[in-house]
């Protein structure tokens, strides 16, 4: 029901208008935002400080991860382009449309995911584990599983969002709002992961 | 952006889009320069937080909404990361001993 409607026979709106013009839902995609960055925030603070505090710190990255990182850098940052695409489409009303660049978004993020997963088990075949590695600093293995692993468990989240209202879009449950809400997110796991990749890996490439 | 809206271009979110392929890309230069590190810090950095900028202005489509929830994004997440900031200084203490307790 619009204020329009509310305010009929002359009477006040029994509403108050929304502080920013913008949907409830997405102010409040944008209040879990803005804690999600304190949670990033914290845990890369944590994770400089450690690693500011430990001379010996590994830099066991070897050219082969930092090009399987850009890979996944370039997918993420696709899947944020085509997700853009997927909004602009529900916005002009073309469900297919949408719906096509919301499933081009997820299966990037598959492939992230994927990427993610085949590049921690690299790391564990090296003999990385959360508490042991071979090069000594024990809390290397805990904050690189952790840093990365909060990143990963975004994107699996941010993947069954974009599952269920992408496919709830399509069958008319979900409207244009919903798809930019999840939109929101995904942009979000992007801009984190733009964090991610210099201060985990490009900073600990082997020498 | 309304329902139904007729969206403008996109040259303008293609530009973003290379432009936020090629910051990654810089910083792989940055990171196999021979500079000390806090430099090396800096400048990844630096890029880092112009691609989330151009990620939150463009792709978050921020650039498009009110004033006022512009602010709102900026003031509360400002405040979030000075607050973790703060505690910067009590890392350091308990790193090289406590300066600030006596």
């Amino acid at each position: 029901m619009s204020q329009a409607d509310l305010a009929v026979g002359g009477h006040t709106p029994a509403m108050e208008p929304s502080p920013f013009a913008i949907p409830a839902k997405k102010l409040a995609m944008w209040l879990f935002i803005i804690s999600d960055v304190m949670t990033f925030a914290a845990c890369l603070t944590a994770y400089g400080f450690l690693r500011n505090a430990t001379p010996d710190w590994p830099r066991p990255f070897h050219s082969s991860t930092v090009i399987s990182v850009m890979v996944m850098a370039f997918i993420l940052i696709s899947s944020s382009f085509t997700m853009l695409l997927g909004v602009r489409a529900a916005k002009a009303d073309d469900r297919p449309a949408a719906f096509r660049w919301t499933l081009i978004t997820i299966a990037a993020g598959i492939i992230f995911v994927l990427l993610h997963i085949r590049d921690w088990a690299g790391m564990v075949g090296e003999g990385v584990t959360l508490f042991k590695n071979p090069w000594g600093t024990s809390l290397f293995g805990a904050a690189y599983f952790s840093v990365t692993g909060l990143e990963l468990l975004h994107v699996i989240a941010g993947l069954i969002a974009l599952i269920i209202v992408g496919l709830g879009y399509q069958r008319g449950r979900y409207s244009s709002d919903d798809i930019e809400n999840c939109s929101l997110f995904w942009q979000f796991i992007n801009i984190v992961w733009m964090f991610v990749v210099p201060l985990v890996y490009l900073l600990n490439v082997a020498n | 952006m309304s329902a139904a809206e007729k969206p403008s271009g996109l040259g303008k979110y293609l530009i973003v889009y290379l432009c936020m392929l090629a910051i990654p890309a810089l910083e792989v230069v940055i990171a196999y320069q021979n500079i000390d590190g806090p430099r090396k810090l800096l400048g990844m950095l630096s890029l880092a937080i112009v691609g989330a900028l151009l990620g939150i202005l463009f792709f978050m489509n921020l650039a498009r909404e009110r004033p006022r929830l512009i602010l709102f994004v900026a003031v509360f997440t400002l405040f979030a990361l000075a607050t973790i900031n703060y505690g910067w200084t009590d890392s350091f203490r308990l790193l090289v001993g406590a300066p600030f307790a006596k």
